[in-house]
């Protein structure tokens, strides 16, 4: 069973992979986004990363779950890591929210997996953004804000507008809204600016 | 809670059925519930659930978690009452919506148990229940003074998402604790909305 999964770990997961535990993971990724988990075997996915069996089970020993979970993981990185260069290059608070929510959105609206599974195997992947669990995956994303959210708010109004903004990504890429177009970064822009700046922006005032 | 438009409460056979697959589900789990089950217990031929669920038993389950929702939402408002000014109405809404979930002895033994079946059709439903809190909300709204900017549909759409998300999820919120449920509602979530 992995353990309690760390952002510093995912990124670490992913930044430190070899060029084979690449291949095998975009090969997992354009597997499952194909054809889904269930329909997917080993021999597939050794197939698409141009891999012999033996060597598939070499780079990724452990089964099909566990090859899967891996991959889960390297994924999460590789996304966290695109999410944390966007919120590193952002300006103000305003900026990194903006930044933040589009790429996330646009990241879960458009991932081959995501689709896939949301599509037709929604009880592998719904039950990880719902309720409790739910509970951990805000945990783990407000840790990707946190340094970008600490240059601009007081200690503890970190977490909870990082867990807003998180809230705000999930709920709109899951259930579309006319006036959040993940496509359109004015659209988040305006709602960030309209909805999330003006408590945060007290916040700000009233801070030592 | 009146339901959205087109869709009617069941009633008679239809709702006999979804009833007694109700029961099935709080006796036995989703999993053991089949239809034969539900037939059973309603009292009615498996030929005649599949007449009114077509799609046999996940139409049946969609059917039961959309009925048992809307039963859920109508007892959160009676508890909410009726309040004028719309910041304690969203706070007590919050907080009767989060206290009714977490006090939901079946819902939580089947998000303990059996999440991988229950979430998929929740989560199904979930955008009917934003849409009807959204509006109810919007209409409210255009009774307040509003900051400039805002826009009471995209405002209600935005407060129903919140609710409902905390109300599944507190995450780092402890709205059991004097005062929390407030502080979200007043300086987080309306410091955009309304006008001071």
């Amino acid at each position: 069973m992995t353990p309690t999964v760390s952002v510093d770990g995912l990124l670490a997961g992913y930044r430190q992979a070899d060029e084979q535990q690449h291949r095998v993971a975009e090969a997992t990724v354009r597997c499952i986004g194909t054809w889904g988990i269930a329909k997917t075997s080993l021999d597939d996915i050794a197939r698409a990363a141009g891999m012999s069996r033996a060597t598939l089970y070499r780079v990724a020993p452990g089964g099909k779950e566990r090859l899967i979970a891996a991959v889960v993981c390297f994924e999460v990185g590789r996304c966290f890591a695109r999410i944390d260069d966007e919120l590193a290059a952002a300006g103000d608070l305003a900026d990194v929210l903006t930044r933040g929510i589009t790429t996330s959105m646009r990241m879960v609206t458009t991932h081959p997996v995501i689709k896939a599974l949301v599509e037709h195997e929604p009880d592998r992947i719904l039950p990880h953004f719902a309720f409790d669990q739910l509970g951990r995956s805000l945990a783990v994303t407000s840790e990707l804000a946190r340094p970008h959210l600490a240059r601009h708010l007081p200690e503890d109004a970190i977490a909870p507008a990082a867990e807003w903004a998180a809230r705000i990504v999930l709920t709109y890429s899951i259930n579309p809204s006319a006036s959040v177009d993940p496509h359109d970064p004015e659209s988040v822009r305006r709602l960030v600016a309209t909805y999330v700046m003006p408590a945060l922006a007290r916040l700000q005032e009233a801070a030592p | 809670m009146t339901p959205p438009d087109g869709v009617e409460a069941p009633s008679g056979t239809r709702l006999r059925i979804i009833e007694a697959a109700y029961a099935c589900v709080a006796r036995d789990g989703i999993a053991k519930t089949t239809l034969e089950a539900a037939a059973q217990e309603a009292n009615v031929a498996r030929a005649t659930v599949y007449r009114y669920f077509p799609g046999g038993r996940d139409e049946l389950f969609g059917a039961v978690v959309a009925w048992e929702v809307e039963r859920f939402f109508a007892g959160v408002r009676v508890d909410v009452g009726d309040v004028p000014d719309f910041a304690t109405y969203l706070e007590r809404g919050l907080l009767a919506a989060r206290r009714r979930f977490t006090e939901h002895t079946l819902l939580q033994d089947l998000l303990a148990g059996e999440a991988e079946m229950l979430v998929p059709p929740l989560v199904e439903v979930m955008p009917l229940v934003v849409n009807l809190l959204a509006a109810d909300l919007a209409l409210r709204l255009k009774r307040e003074r509003l900051r400039p900017g805002v826009d009471p549909e995209v405002a209600g759409d935005l407060l129903a998402r919140m609710t409902l998300s905390h109300m599944g999820t507190p995450g780092v919120w402890d709205l059991d604790a004097p005062g929390e449920a407030r502080r979200l509602v007043r300086e987080w979530w309306l410091a955009g909305v309304l006008a001071d």
